[in-house]
């Protein structure tokens, strides 16, 4: 807590909010960007509906204006070191399938994967001023790859995309509530803030 | 010859090498090594090398270590440097790795001081590499969503050896992989990052000398882009005129960067640009309108972008876009003057309005037309004329008078304000004075110095002064507050140009002030054409014409003539440049001259042709000195010659053409003693009474006669032979001549000359009518014929009747039948006669001196000699005669006989009628 309340630490944890947020916003721009040229090249129905990637964290959450920071933070963090799995998962299976045929897709791909890792640098780094630190992700195992078919694959690629482009827009919305004066680490967020 | 023994030197040392070596197991075994094995060292550092000698080596050819010899190349290593460790282990050390060379080998001195080479390594030395510095990153924006980053540092010295450097990135929980520089080893690009994180950038520099690392450079990417610049720019004119609306697409996201904007733009064809204000265009936006443009005009614009809070970089400008303005009506009324030609009437003027064309900012549009409204000022004029015309001029014929001259410009939009201009009758307002020129900065300045009075503005007038094109005047405004202006026109160099000032008030005009002006001078292009106008002896007067203006290029300050004789020094005479003539003088006579002109402007001179004269050899009036005295003298020479023949005539006709007498056409036989009764002699007999005229006897006296004279004889004609020397020299030159003649041809002759003075009581020999020989005009004269042919009877009788047998008797019978006084007298028949004029009566003299005069007139060309003597004798016969009788000689002339009264033949009728008959 310490560290929290010191000023650097409040400037820092005003920079990482700040800059977070902005990062959130180009990876959503970039992961709507990818979206497009994912379904394109996958062949797929931008309007096809996806089930609930798995392992991944809803971004749709009741209560989140009830949410403290930290919650807020844990929540981000579990759900981009997911992302950060699953997109790697893609990655490695665009590879596999295309080799350096669709290198555009390619590097779309893993710029977001990077983006998502930044993304989750920041949220330990926040974590870490909240005198509160990130869990080992030792103690939350990526899930193990899913033995599915090209499609299926395809169709959950879709999906994770489509899931990280709320959790960017959803992360943007938790990182301006962190940097609220008001609320402090832990505190309850006003009710009037709504996603 | 150095090459020739290092060559012997390498054979040898190939042979002893091979010699040393021992075939082992079918390898070839040197006898010792080097330690270290082809080290790379540091520049400075000191480095120490063993050679080691095989022991084998030491029994096949008792070499040991003492006998090793280190050489760097071919140059031995002091022994100072070596130590001997053991028998077969020697070491060289250097303090300073710069004197290493490469190869470092190790040698052995055998026997017979043969050197053998045992080994050799090669040497490496370079540098570690220093810690690379400055390194700085930039984020350039290739495409919409690709961001490289490029690094770029530097390296440092150089090391001498293969250094490789690495641009190392990391995240902190995440490592990248390092970027290897291409071809350089400065800088290196990073394909993508990822902005809003901060990267840990450093460069790692490595070559086998060492590493070094720059100091890290942590920094978020997103603070060091460069973006790509706005695009697809286009430009809308609004409803204002002075407005135009900026529109264009950025090509980074929002969410990535924020961006603010600088706007540039500027009209066509100008090179300098404007700016919006940039804290107009910092906020992210993606249109602006630019406000305060000029009407009806072309601008064009571009933009740039960067980061909103202004970490980073500037992208590149857009590309242009033009766009126009809306148009507006004329800011102001074009600016108006007048040329004035008042040749053709006194009464009337042709008035050539002209006005500029307005400049684009201020026509704000298309000019359609002009509207010219002339007003006539004086109190009887009627409504003012108005003209609507395309033109920028306008030709009027006004009656002389003041006028006020309105124009208005008009475009779609509108009407300009009206632009006045006053044609006063006269310019009688104070004009400028002092008007001037400068050259400045490529541009004619015109400088002069206003009048005392306000002045409204003034016009200044211009025009290119050349011959082969008119005079095409050019003007401009100016206020009346400036005194200098620079000429707004294509100002040639090397070109006269005349300007001319007005000062205009708001009630009249001054008169112009002119000036000649030249941007710039150069040297004429051709020198004065000069020839001689004159030449004389001493002197020649050049003359040329003035160059004309075009081949002037600047004013002409002075001519230089030079001339020069062929072998001559050149000499120069500086003449004014207003002359068009000039005499040298002092020049040498009949001397060949070269001679040419120089004409001089401020930047120099340019020679004419040469042209040459010669001078003459007399001088003015040294011909006429000379050859009119030889005329004259020649011309006097002929005189005398004439007169000479004049009055030798009878002696040269004799021997050209001699009369030859026809006695078929002899008058003798009608002859008759009464023809000179015939004649009227009345006065005469009155004045030469019969009997009173004493008989003049001539007598001839050849010249070798005159030694028959006794001295006696010619002492009594002494004293009139001194009072009458003229005369008998006179009479001589005429009728006397027949004192010297031949007796034959003296009877002819004398026989006229003194029967005509003798009285009619004189008896008439014959009477000979001749005509004509060749172009003689025939005269009627008494003349004794000299025919030898035999005479009539009464002829002949006659002279038998004298008697006379030779020509001498004959002619003293004819002198005593004249004369009848005194034949003893015969003998002398010349003295004779003179004796008895001296006591003649005074009539008598009277006639004589008659006959003096009027001989005296005929003879127009007599010696001065002879007139002065003749005029000497003159008054003492005429003293006498005066006394005597008041008969005048003029009255005689005066008053001539008539017709009736005309003797036919008598000496004094030939006297007056003018001409001197001699026969």
């Amino acid at each position: 807590m310490a560290a929290a309340d010191s000023p650097s630490a409040a400037l820092r944890r005003r920079d990482l909010c700040s800059r977070g947020i902005r990062l959130a916003g180009k990876m959503r721009s970039d992961v709507v960007d990818l979206l497009d040229t994912y379904v394109e090249r996958q062949g797929l129905d931008a309007s096809a509906s996806v089930a609930a990637v798995e392992g991944v964290p809803a971004a749709a959450v009741e209560r989140w204006d009830e949410q403290t920071g930290t919650q807020r933070l844990l929540e981000n963090l579990a759900a981009y070191r997911a992302f950060r799995v699953l997109l790697s998962q893609m990655l490695e299976e665009h590879r596999e399938q295309l080799g350096e045929a669709d290198a555009a897709l390619g590097r779309a791909l893993a710029s977001v994967l990077l983006q998502v890792s930044a993304f989750a640098y920041h949220l330990e780094e926040l974590l870490r001023l909240e005198s509160r630190g990130p869990p080992s992700e030792e103690g939350a195992p990526p899930p193990p790859a899913p033995h599915l078919g090209l499609f299926e694959r395809k169709l959950r690629g879709l999906g994770v995309l489509r899931e990280l482009a709320q959790w960017a827009v959803r992360s943007t919305r938790d990182l301006r509530q962190l940097t609220k004066p008001s609320l402090g680490s832990g505190l309850a967020p006003s009710r009037a803030e709504s996603p | 010859m150095f090459s020739g023994w290092n060559w012997v030197a390498y054979g040898l040392y190939i042979l002893l090498n091979f010699c040393s070596l021992e075939v082992s197991g079918g390898l070839v075994q040197s006898c010792g090594h080097i330690i270290p094995e082809s080290p790379v060292l540091a520049l400075g550092s000191n480095f120490t090398a063993l050679c080691i000698l095989n022991e084998s080596c030491l029994d096949f050819g008792n070499i040991y270590a003492n006998q090793i010899i280190w050489k760097i190349k071919n140059r031995v290593v002091p022994k100072e440097q070596y130590r001997e460790i053991n028998r077969t282990v020697s070491s060289v050390t250097f303090n300073d790795t710069s004197s290493l060379a490469t190869p470092l080998t190790c040698n052995i001195l055998a026997d017979g001081q043969i050197e053998q080479n045992i080994y050799g390594i090669a040497v490496t030395i370079g540098l570690p590499p220093e810690k690379p510095k400055n390194l700085s990153c930039i984020v350039h924006q290739v495409l919409k969503l690709t961001y490289p980053m490029t690094c770029t540092w530097n390296p440092g010295r150089h090391t001498f050896l293969d250094t490789h450097f690495r641009l190392k990135y990391r995240w902190p929980q995440e490592n990248f992989p390092d970027c290897i520089p291409k071809d350089v080893n400065n800088s290196c690009t990073i394909p993508d990052v990822q902005f809003f994180v901060n990267l840990e950038v450093w460069v790692e520099a490595a070559n086998a000398l060492g590493k070094a690392e720059s100091d890290p450079l942590v920094l978020d990417p997103i603070e060091i882009v460069k973006p790509l610049p706005p695009h697809n720019l286009s430009v809308n004119s609004g409803i204002l005129p002075t407005v135009l609306k900026i529109s264009w697409e950025n090509r980074i996201s929002g969410s990535v960067m924020k961006l603010k904007f600088n706007i540039r733009y500027r009209t066509i064809g100008d090179t300098n640009w404007m700016q919006v204000p940039p804290e107009d265009t910092a906020s992210p936006r993606t249109s602006f309108s630019v406000q305060g443009l000029r009407p009806y005009t072309e601008y064009v614009f571009s933009i740039r972008c960067m980061k909103e809070d202004g970490v980073g970089y500037w992208s590149d400008w857009s590309e242009e876009k033009t766009g126009v303005t809306t148009e507006d009506k004329p800011s102001k009324g074009p600016s108006v003057w007048r040329i004035i030609d008042a040749s053709h009437s006194p009464a009337f003027w042709t008035v050539r309005l002209m006005w500029k064309a307005l400049e684009p900012f201020e026509a704000n549009g298309i000019i359609l037309q002009y509207e010219v409204t002339v007003r006539a000022k004086s109190s009887l004029s009627g409504p003012p004329e108005k003209y609507n015309v395309n033109t920028t001029n306008l030709i009027l014929k006004l009656p002389n008078g003041t006028y006020e001259v309105t124009l208005i410009a008009h475009n779609r939009v509108g009407a300009s304000p009206p632009s006045v201009l006053l044609i006063p009758a006269t310019n009688s307002k104070a004009p400028v004075k002092n008007v001037r020129t400068l050259p400045k900065d490529g541009k004619l300045w015109v400088g002069w110095t206003a009048p005392n009075s306000y002045v409204l503005k003034y016009v200044i007038e211009w025009c290119l002064v050349s011959n082969s094109s008119d005079c095409i005047i050019e003007w401009q405004n100016e206020p009346g507050n400036v005194q200098g202006t620079y000429l707004k026109g294509d100002i040639k160099p090397f070109k006269c140009y005349l300007i001319t000032v007005y000062s205009l008030y708001a009630d009249g005009q001054g008169s112009g002030q002119s000036v000649k002006a030249y941007l710039q001078q150069d040297r004429p292009s051709k020198g004065p054409t000069v020839q001689t106008k004159k030449v004389g002896k001493a002197e020649a007067v050049l003359t040329w014409n003035h160059l004309t203006v075009d081949e002037q290029n600047g004013f002409i300050r002075s001519y230089t003539i030079f001339y020069k004789t062929v072998d001559g020094n050149e000499t120069a005479v500086t003449v004014d440049p207003s002359k068009t003539e000039y005499t040298l003088s002092s020049l040498t006579s009949d001397t060949l001259y070269t001679v040419r002109m120089m004409a001089y402007t401020d930047e120099g001179g340019r020679s004419g042709p040469d042209f040459t004269f010669t001078t003459q050899k007399f001088g003015k009036g040294e011909i006429e000195a000379i050859v009119v005295p030889v005329c004259l003298a020649f011309l006097l020479i002929v005189l005398l010659g004439v007169l000479f023949c004049f009055n030798k005539r009878d002696l040269i006709k004799k021997h050209i053409w001699p009369i030859v007498p026809d006695p078929s056409k002899s008058n003798i036989a009608q002859w008759s003693p009464q023809v000179p009764a015939k004649h009227n002699f009345s006065s005469k007999d009155q004045m030469y009474p019969e009997g009173s005229f004493t008989d003049v006897s001539v007598v001839e006296i050849e010249a070798d006669d005159k030694k028959s004279f006794s001295e006696q004889d010619l002492k009594p004609f002494d004293l009139l032979k001194k009072e009458k020397s003229t005369s008998e020299g006179h009479s001589s030159g005429i009728g006397g001549s027949s004192c010297m003649s031949s007796p034959r041809q003296s009877v002819s002759d004398s026989d006229e000359g003194e029967t005509t003075q003798n009285t009619s009581s004189t008896v008439q020999y014959s009477t000979v009518v001749l005509n004509g020989y060749r172009d003689q005009t025939p005269v009627q004269v008494f003349s004794r014929s000299e025919s030898t042919q035999p005479l009539l009877d009464s002829e002949e009788r006659s002279e038998d009747h004298s008697g006379g047998g030779d020509s001498t008797s004959q002619r003293q019978q004819y002198f005593k039948q004249n004369g009848g006084q005194d034949e003893t007298n015969t003998d002398r028949p010349c003295f004779e006669r003179t004796k008895q004029i001296t006591p003649a009566n005074e009539g008598d003299l009277v006639g004589f001196a008659q006959l003096q005069i009027s001989g005296q007139s005929s003879q127009l060309l007599g010696l001065g000699l002879e007139k002065n003597t003749q005029e000497a004798a003159l008054p003492d016969v005429l003293q006498r005669s005066i006394e005597g009788q008041t008969v005048r000689p003029d009255k005689v002339e005066g008053n001539p006989p008539s017709a009736d009264e005309m003797p036919k033949s008598y000496l004094p009728q030939t006297v007056r009628q003018g001409g001197y008959m001699p026969q």
